[in-house]
């Protein structure tokens, strides 16, 4: 077990407050999540700059996010590249964000609908023209360059397709 | 099955901090109260259910265990419940599965939560928003405001509805909490008030937010034979629905105008279970979900107090209003009573069950006499619980 910092709450003595003992603590748990049977869509994302959704042998269903079985049919989809073309859905502008995302605020971030895909996905929103922003843009995705991509989703953010 | 009713209800007053009491305490003064309002003893408990909704607010991954064994509940079954905003009406279901099958004939519901432990209010969401998809959703750190904000747009959008109507409900439910005692933030405030509070994501103010509250809320189910053994009239759960949808924010199948299909569907399901046809004619009182403000006016057209489209004149013909056809959120709700959100689903059936009673002192309906009590969470109301109570 490493020592705790200099900084950790959990080595801070108790303070008093109205008469009452308050005991500074932290969790703090780090992971190295193994992305399983979805991993090909984050090793795409990062080495070559594409989306990798799935489709339904079945039904047809072409899901992005990628899921590995279709809950309607019950079998393995097949791994699809996805056009990176699509629409938004629903948009807002966030103006507190309590992430790293809180550097970029104000921001738009709203649902995108990939071109076929079932259902729309969360997504990033960039523009020059704010004001021309509307649901059911056509936008089209653009990547971090290969440098800066980490394999997370905000590897890829939309942009207006004018 | 057996029928089932709430024979004792209590709560503690609710608070931003409660920096005098632990959680195990809260939970102990609303047991101590429901079990005094039963005329019960702690011995009569049979079985507990918690609902305790997120293991960082507690500081603790099983906060039901240290709870449970200091209520003096030891060799007594137990479970936890934890469904986000829903976790006070799915525990409520699971106890009135206990009874109903006959595992169990006298059962307790406790609902407790802290959250000012954490160390502001950045700790607070980031521990909310553990609950996203890890797998893809996470990545964006996305709020309840954010996941609840889509759906109020679409209203905005489609119907008309506009920022104003969202502060009348603020007004509505900050000035009901004036007549609840353990109200958390009764405050009498105009339209121009509300519209002038910061925003934080279009088109949600701060004054359009839920409460964070700590408390801790207790009801008593039993059986109909166990009911007769203690001193108050049954309240009878007549109808009990739960649903979901999917846990992404961004992710919803078509089914018709809902905007929150889980609601509906349980909404629909209790109805059915409780024989309940006209909905705006039957519902005298309800407690029901107004995380944000606009989320309020999408729920009276999911109860069917109204048609599609129709949320926004419902609020301002005033029918919602303590007077109005069906009067929702006499406690203030979660924007003026309370969100201490493992005991907001047990609060609300609480709340119901006073009024059932004709025991709600300032805030009564005035003959009300069928009333729904409706908790939700998850992304954009991915869970919900509609319970039917009649007195």
């Amino acid at each position: 077990m490493p020592m705790a910092d200099e900084s950790d709450p959990r080595v801070e003595p108790m303070k008093e407050q109205e008469g009452f003992a308050i005991i500074p603590d932290r969790w703090k748990v780090d992971f190295l999540a193994s992305m399983g049977e979805l991993s090909r869509f984050y090793i795409e994302l990062k080495e070559n700059a594409r989306l990798m959704g799935t489709r339904c042998p079945q039904c047809g269903s072409l899901y992005f996010w990628p899921r590995s079985w279709c809950h309607d049919c019950y079998v393995d989809c097949d791994w699809v590249e996805m056009q990176p073309r699509g629409s938004i859905t629903v948009f807002s502008r966030v103006e507190i964000s309590l992430s790293d995302m809180r550097r970029d605020v104000p921001f738009f971030q709203g649902g995108v609908q990939l071109e076929g895909a079932r259902y729309p996905v969360i997504a990033i929103l960039k523009t020059t023209d704010p004001a021309a922003l509307k649901a059911g843009m056509p936008v089209r995705a653009e990547f971090l360059p290969p440098g800066e991509r980490t394999g997370r989703p905000r590897d890829f953010y939309f942009v207006p397709d004018e | 099955m057996n029928r089932v009713a709430v024979i004792g209800a209590g709560n503690t007053a609710f608070k931003a901090r409660h920096i005098d009491k632990t959680f195990p305490r809260l939970a102990y003064e609303a047991v101590k109260a429901c079990l005094q309002d039963a005329g019960a003893e702690h011995d009569d408990v049979e079985s507990a259910v918690y609902g305790i909704y997120n293991d960082f607010f507690e500081r603790c991954a099983m906060p039901d265990q240290h709870v449970h064994y200091l209520l003096g509940l030891a060799r007594k079954p137990a479970v936890r419940v934890t469904n986000g905003g829903a976790t006070g009406g799915y525990a409520v279901r699971a106890a009135y599965a206990e009874v109903a099958a006959g595992l169990h004939d006298v059962v307790l519901v406790v609902g407790v939560e802290k959250v000012a432990d954490l160390a502001n209010v950045f700790e607070m969401i980031k521990s909310i928003a553990f609950a996203a998809d890890p797998f893809f959703e996470a990545h964006y750190h996305g709020s309840p405001a954010g996941s609840y904000g889509g759906a109020i747009l679409w209203h905005m959008e489609n119907y008309g509805t506009t920022e104003e109507d969202m502060a009348r409900v603020v007004v509505k439910n900050k000035g009901n909490a004036r007549n609840n005692p353990d109200a958390q933030s009764p405050m009498e405030l105009s339209v121009a008030d509300v519209m002038g509070s910061p925003k934080v994501i279009h088109p949600i103010k701060i004054l359009d937010h839920c409460l964070s509250s700590e408390g801790a809320a207790a009801v008593l189910l039993a059986s109909e034979e166990a009911a007769a053994r203690f001193k108050r009239e049954p309240v009878w759960i007549t109808g009990i629905g739960a649903s979901t949808e999917s846990g992404r924010q961004a992710e919803r199948d078509n089914v018709g105008q809902s905007l929150f299909p889980a609601v509906r569907a349980s909404a629909e399901r209790a109805y059915a279970m409780a024989g309940v046809s006209d909905p705006a004619a039957a519902i005298s009182v309800a407690e029901i979900y107004d995380a944000f403000s606009g989320v309020e006016i999408c729920l009276y057209e999911e109860f069917g107090f109204c048609g599609w489209g129709e949320g926004a004149s419902f609020l301002r013909d005033g029918r919602a209003d303590m007077g109005g056809s069906n009067p929702v959120n006499p406690s203030g709700g979660l924007i003026g009573g309370e969100h201490a959100i493992g005991a907001t689903g047990v609060y609300q059936v609480a709340e119901v069950v006073r009024q059932m009673r004709g025991e709600a002192g300032a805030r009564q309906v005035h003959g009300a006499d069928t009333g729904i009590a409706q908790s939700m969470g998850g992304a954009r109301g991915a869970y919900s619980v509609t319970v039917v109570l009649e007195g």
